[in-house]
């Protein structure tokens, strides 16, 4: 009933997030996990998921006193115009990479998995004419999209993790610590950035019709999606003992490649049309994100023309590195390492710098609005 | 109104477009031929091995459209190569079409090619392909896989992936063969730590009678006397690969006991015999089920380490034969209970103690329980679980439960009927 | 060479339409005058109007009334009269009257005569089927109701066919359909307004609302869309509905179109507006949603399991007749790896002597199964089938024989057809037909990845539609306050909602049921 012009509702924002961060246990995100915590790349998870929450507290803290200003206002506004202006661009700078780095990882995987003989570069096109088209339509589009397909990806996802569970064996998890505690604390603390999208929903905080939506999803998403993936991460351990899981690169497609269903002995062109979708809604939002933040920081009004640019971009740079399957997962890495403090710390400066400016005396007043 | 018109118009240029690219993936039905089974031998030359294609005619037995029945169901192209992958164009030369994996369902290798180091390099590269499958079976055949395909004739099964796929289901479900799929051979050749079962088979029969086993209990594939107008192949025992490298044989009933003991297996339906412990003439058939897990007690820390297996069983004794009748009496039933402990035991410690003799190396999947004595991977592997096993004390217990004595437990005493 | 051409054809279009616009202003200026107290000057106006003894039907009767002796004309168009009205409770009333003073109102015995001092007004009620009359030395006409159009009677529907519930349609008479749906809603609150929407034919249209349901601001909307109407003619509701429609280019209708009184009666009872007209035997019912193209009456009409059951066949169907030709081209030149062995061989066995790829060979029996549906539709009656056991029977089988088509192909288009039967709206289903097309293109270029990425642009697309503001697949989402009514439907004793994006006057919809 509440709806308004361009506010998305709770539903579809969760939507959003769900599908964004929990695709993420279908690319090579795991494998990232599993190269230096091995068998326990679960617990570093648990621990990512533990560290997590303190950044994405501190973020909602700020927005409950800032509830009409979208990321980039905030950043200008907390840390001045100059360290405001160049903590967006830098913002922008890793969220555009991210965009070329983890679609040039699906297309990998699409045409070594799937479409062998196909050149990358018509997957790439196909993919990003869907997310051009997808993030031009608005955040209202991506979100109902997401929310519509949400139930059945998560079923067949749920379907074939159960499968696998069946086809695995649990004694494979031990040893229980892996490589040892310390590896596993080092991973956390390196790669805790996979949760960094979380930091990037500010950017579309004003766009929900509520703060409570916006706080509520966020938790509500983030206690979905990380039950989702230490799940995952255990089954493949299951189904791939420590000594594969190094040198598989993509789990979960070798694994629906392994799994059959009944009379059905292959059954990954199944799982291929729901993952997809899932993949696409994920890059239509990064791209959003990307063009609306790219406006904001240029004072550009009317973002939807820089689709064609944005997209001819992202393919180029996507393309471009000689073979991907070295160094695309390579630079992901490196990225996501870097990444990691900057989630971490961030939010949390931008908490300090709220309270030393005396913003949350006003909140109590700024919550009854 | 009228660029909206240019726009439909482009639209119905579309299918046209996919002339002009449609090639890249696409490749028709009928332009492939589907390979069921690829055999794999020595070759003279190093660094190659020759390959043999099990291809499947699509127009026989499929479709009463197709009306090929004066062609073979199958045929068989052997030809030198270095790999799975490149093979795949070599046979062009003799093959019209594309040749598809899709339908792999096995891949045979010959006892001589699994025997050498250099085989796991050959299978290694079926995990590049992605047609190939993690679950086709691993078949090691004890003469040429070429000769296997060949000799091979099915009676009624006539056409190849029906017959692997039942023939090798059923073998599974009973416990002759291992299951031996290729992601476990992988999977168990990478841990390193236990040895890997892959299904022996072989249409080499003994000729000369006295190489026939007079029980069946120890006979391999080969070895077992079937007369009558069947296939002349046969599925039975296991082929014991360690790192990657046959070391040796089991028979059928050493791999059910395996089977038994290893808690990854699915094998659901055994009949076997068993001595009656009332005439030592005859023999009892009793169906085996396990109950539950094998329940495995181990302590890693004492010097030799010490391995406790319980195997928990249901027995359903089928017949009595020496017409003792003993589910009337609970003496006999503690008796027979006693008796069949005593030679599953014995059995299975046979088997135990030809591992670490003879292989030094368990098939058992122990190594997975020790799992959980170890906190990091470290610990785990500094112990080296394949250096330790055969000094281990291993002790094998039986814990049985009788289930039915068939649909009719009782039986007339003999003497009732014979005096 | 082309551009040529078309310059000269657009050239003569251009000429035509400004020479045909003068007529109609002509007709206008012509009819906008006074009545005169002359007799003879009214009727010879009225004639030259009409092009009196050319235009046959339009009748003139003159005589002197009995008492007063006073001459009177009673004009009419007869073909659209009651001629036995004009009879009885006219000329006979005025032949037969005695007065010295004559008072038209108090002679004439028809529910009401209505005065009108122009002649605008006069013809227009010829027009609509109207008597009037002259009197000498008087420069009012009176004018009787006494139009009786021909229609058809309430028939059967036949498009939107169920076994459960009631069996009428709507007609062509408007006066008909209005009493259809107000035998339904027996409220003084449902309201019939009537705005007059073509100047040229001058079609008049119905807007029909619960006053205290519908929101206001919806029933503006409407209204001033077909106020803002600037047209010759509308002939019925199947063009007008093109005419307010917001996207004309798009695949998806977005205004509801129906023969069945009872589906535009729940739907005014949720706060939706209806439209009626004459010549249309249908009700244009909107906004629209998804939803509603895609439920029949019947799903609520039966039982909720029943209904239910129904549904989920519908939306299976729906996915089959969409994709299931797009998914044997993915299949079976893509990812043939998926299909179970048994099957794969067959297919590739009878494929054996098929001389056209996958992809053409499905074109080819998708487009035939459209032309045998088309000819069904056009050939006479008796015909239609013979045509289609012709063209179903002979042609596949016939096509199989001689080795053009595999028999699997005869499989997956006939179930493809048969499906899109299930949905019965017409415009969703050549929407359906069409997209049929356009991922069998998609999946012959890249399998199922070409599929999804359409399916995903699709949805992009579907969810920013809005009919009259409503969101196409709302209240699915974007989410708002319903009964829930969308694949599934709920228990009826739980469906106590309006549909939230109507912003309906009253939200709740009492419906507790007599158990508890």
């Amino acid at each position: 009933m509440k709806q308004t012009e361009g506010k998305i509702g709770i539903r579809e924002y969760t939507a959003i997030i769900m599908l964004s961060v929990g695709t993420k246990l279908t690319d090579d995100t795991p494998t990232v996990l599993f190269n230096s915590a091995k068998n326990s790349a679960w617990i570093s998870l648990i621990l990512i998921a533990l560290l997590s929450i303190v950044p994405i507290w501190f973020l909602v803290k700020v927005f409950s006193v800032h509830q009409d200003k979208n990321l980039h206002d905030l950043n200008v506004y907390l840390f001045g115009k100059v360290l405001g202006h160049i903590i967006s661009v830098g913002m922008l700078a890793f969220g555009f990479s991210a965009l070329v780095l983890d679609s040039a990882i699906y297309v990998d995987i699409i045409s070594s998995m799937y479409f062998t003989k196909t050149p990358s570069i018509a997957i790439y096109v196909v993919l990003v004419i869907v997310c051009g088209y997808g993030a031009k339509r608005g955040l209202q589009h991506i979100g109902s999209t997401a929310w519509l397909t949400l139930f059945y990806l998560k079923i067949t996802l749920l379907f074939a993790l159960a499968f696998a569970f069946y086809k695995g064996n649990t004694k494979l998890i031990f040893p229980l610590w892996g490589p040892g505690y310390w590896e596993i604390v080092k991973t956390a603390g390196s790669k805790m950035s996979i949760f960094a999208d979380f930091y990037y929903l500010g950017i579309i905080a004003p766009m929900i019709d509520s703060f409570k939506s916006f706080k509520k999803g966020a938790f509500v998403a983030f206690a979905v999606v990380v039950p989702e993936i230490l799940l995952a991460l255990m089954i493949y351990v299951m189904l791939f003992d420590f000594t594969s899981i190094e040198v598989i690169s993509y789990p979960f497609h070798e694994m629906i490649l392994y799994i059959s269903i009944g009379f059905l002995t292959n059954v990954e062109t199944f799982f291929l049309p729901f993952w997809l979708v899932a993949a696409f809604v994920r890059f239509a939002f990064y791209f959003y994100l990307v063009l609306i933040l790219f406006g904001a920081i240029f004072k550009i009004k009317e973002y939807e023309y820089l689709v064609p640019v944005i997209s001819i971009l992202v393919i180029f740079l996507g393309v471009f590195p000689k073979s991907a399957a070295f160094t695309i997962p390579g630079l992901r890495e490196w990225m996501l390492t870097i990444l990691s403090p900057m989630f971490f710390l961030l939010p949390c400066f931008m908490w300090l710098i709220a309270k030393v400016r005396g913003d949350f005396k006003n909140e109590t007043s700024a919550q009854k609005n | 109104m009228k660029h909206q018109l240019k726009k439909i118009k482009l639209l119905l240029a579309l299918p046209f477009l996919i002339i002009l690219t449609g090639c890249w993936d696409q490749t028709g039905l009928d332009d492939q031929v589907f390979v069921i089974g690829i055999g794999m031998d020595k070759a003279e030359e190093k660094g190659k091995i020759n390959i043999t294609y099990l291809i499947a005619n699509p127009e026989v037995g499929s479709s009463t459209q197709a009306s090929a029945n004066n062609e073979e169901a199958m045929m068989t192209v052997t030809i030198q190569a270095s790999d799975f992958i490149s093979m795949r164009n070599n046979a062009n030369s003799v093959i019209a079409r594309e040749i598809s994996y899709d339908l792999l369902r096995v891949i045979l290798v010959s006892e001589e090619l699994a025997k050498e180091e250099e085989f796991i390099r050959y299978l290694y590269t079926s995990e590049k392909d992605r047609e190939i499958k993690r679950n086709v079976h691993l078949v090691v055949t004890k003469e040429k896989a070429e000769e296997f395909f060949k000799k091979n004739s099915p009676k009624f099964l006539s056409r190849p992936h029906k017959f692997y796929e039942n023939m090798i289901g059923r073998a599974i479900q009973v416990g002759i063969v291992p299951n031996s799929e290729l992601h476990q051979f992988f999977r168990i050749t990478e841990e390193d730590a236990n040895a890997f079962l892959a299904i022996y088979a072989t249409s080499d029969i003994e000729k000369e009678k006295n190489k026939y086993r007079i029980s069946e209990n120890d006979a391999v594939a080969g070895n077992v006397k079937i007369k009558g107008e069947t296939n002349n192949s046969q599925f039975l025992g296991a082929a014991v690969f360690l790192e990657g490298k046959m070391i040796g044989k089991m028979t059928g009933v050493e791999n059910r006991i395996v089977m038994l003991l290893n808690d990854t297996s699915d094998v659901s339906d055994i009949l076997t015999v068993v001595p009656d412990p009332f005439d030592e003439d005859y023999q009892l058939t009793v169906r085996i089920t396990k109950r539950q897990n094998t329940e495995v007690v181990m302590d890693v820390n004492s010097k030799p380490p010490r391995i406790h297996a319980t195997l928990p069983l249901t027995i359903d004794v089928l017949t009595d034969p020496s017409m003792s009748n003993p589910v009337e009496d609970k003496e006999k039933i503690e008796e027979v209970k006693k008796s069949f402990e005593r030679f599953l035991e014995e059995k299975a410690m046979k088997v135990v103690t030809k591992t670490q003799e003879e292989f030094k190396v368990e098939p058992f999947g122990w190594s997975l329980y020790a799992r959980k004595e170890f906190k990091t991977l470290r610990e785990y592997m500094d112990f080296d679980w394949m250096k330790t096993y055969p000094d281990m004390k291993i002790d094998v217990d039986i814990n049985l439960r009788f289930g039915k004595f068939g649909k009719q437990p009782k039986t007339p005493s003999y003497e009732g009927i014979r005096d | 060479m082309f551009k040529l051409l078309k310059k000269i054809s657009g050239r003569k279009k251009k000429g035509k339409s400004i020479q045909s616009n003068n007529t109609l202003d002509e007709q206008k200026n012509k009819r906008d005058q006074s009545i005169s107290q002359n007799i003879d000057d009214n009727i010879d106006f009225i004639k030259s109007i009409y092009q009196f003894p050319d235009n046959r039907d339009v009748k003139f009767r003159e005589f002197k009334v009995g008492g007063s002796n006073k001459r009177v004309a009673i004009i009419f168009i007869s073909s659209i009269t009651d001629v036995r009205t004009i009879e009885d409770s006219s000329i006979r009333p005025l032949l037969e009257n005695k007065e010295p003073n004559l008072d038209i109102k108090g002679i004439i015995s028809t529910q009401n005569v209505t005065i009108f001092p122009n002649m605008k007004d006069v013809v227009s009620n010829i027009n609509t089927g109207n008597a009037v009359i002259f009197l000498e030395d008087d420069s009012n006409a009176y004018v009787f109701e006494c139009a009786n159009f021909q229609g058809r009677a309430v028939e059967k529907a036949e498009n939107e066919v169920i076994i459960k519930g009631s069996k009428e349609a709507l007609t062509e008479k408007v006066v008909v359909n209005l009493s259809l749906i107000r035998k339904r809603i027996k409220n003084e609150a449902l309201m019939a307004e009537s705005v007059t929407i073509s100047e040229r034919s001058q079609n008049e249209i119905y807007i029909l609302y619960v006053r205290n349901l519908a929101d206001d601001q919806l029933v503006d909307n409407i209204k001033n869309r077909l106020k803002n109407l600037d047209v010759d003619s509308i002939q019925n509701l199947a063009l007008l509905e093109q005419y307010i429609e917001e996207r004309r280019m798009s695949l998806f209708p977005s205004l509801l179109y129906s023969e069945r009184p009872d589906r535009a009666a729940a739907f005014l009872e949720d706060g939706h507006v209806v439209l009626l007209m004459d010549n249309s035997p249908d009700a244009l019912i909107l906004p629209a949603t998804f939803w509603s193209f895609f439920h029949t009456p019947e799903d609520h009409y039966l039982r909720f399991v029943f209904g239910n059951f129904a549904r989920i066949i519908r939306i299976v169907a729906m996915f089959i007749t969409i994709f299931i030709s797009a998914i044997y081209v993915a299949v079976t030149s893509f990812h043939s790896e998926m299909i179970p062995a048994d099957l794969l061989l067959a297919i590739a066995g009878s494929r054996e002597k098929v001389p056209f790829p996958v992809f053409f060979e499905i074109i080819l029996m998708e487009a035939a199964f459209e032309l045998i549906r088309e000819a069904g539709l056009r050939v006479p009656n008796p015909m239609g089938p013979t045509i289609g056991i012709v063209g179903a029977l002979v042609l596949g089988q016939a096509a199989v024989e001689a080795n053009i088509i595999s028999p699997i192909v005869i499989i997956v288009v006939a179930l493809s057809g048969l499906t899109s039967f299930t949905i019965s709206d017409i415009s969703l289903q050549f929407a359906l037909r069409i997209i049929r097309f356009l991922f069998i293109a998609a999946a012959g270029i890249f399998g199922i990845f070409g599929m999804t990425a359409l399916f995903v642009m699709g949805i992009f697309y579907l969810v920013s539609l809005k009919s009259f503001g409503v969101p196409f697949l709302a209240p699915m989402s974007p989410h708002y306050v319903s009964s829930g009514d969308t694949i599934f439907r709920r228990v009826i004793t739980n469906e106590n909602f309006r549909p939230g994006y109507l912003k309906p006057d009253d939200l709740k919809k009492k419906g507790d049921g007599a158990t508890k």
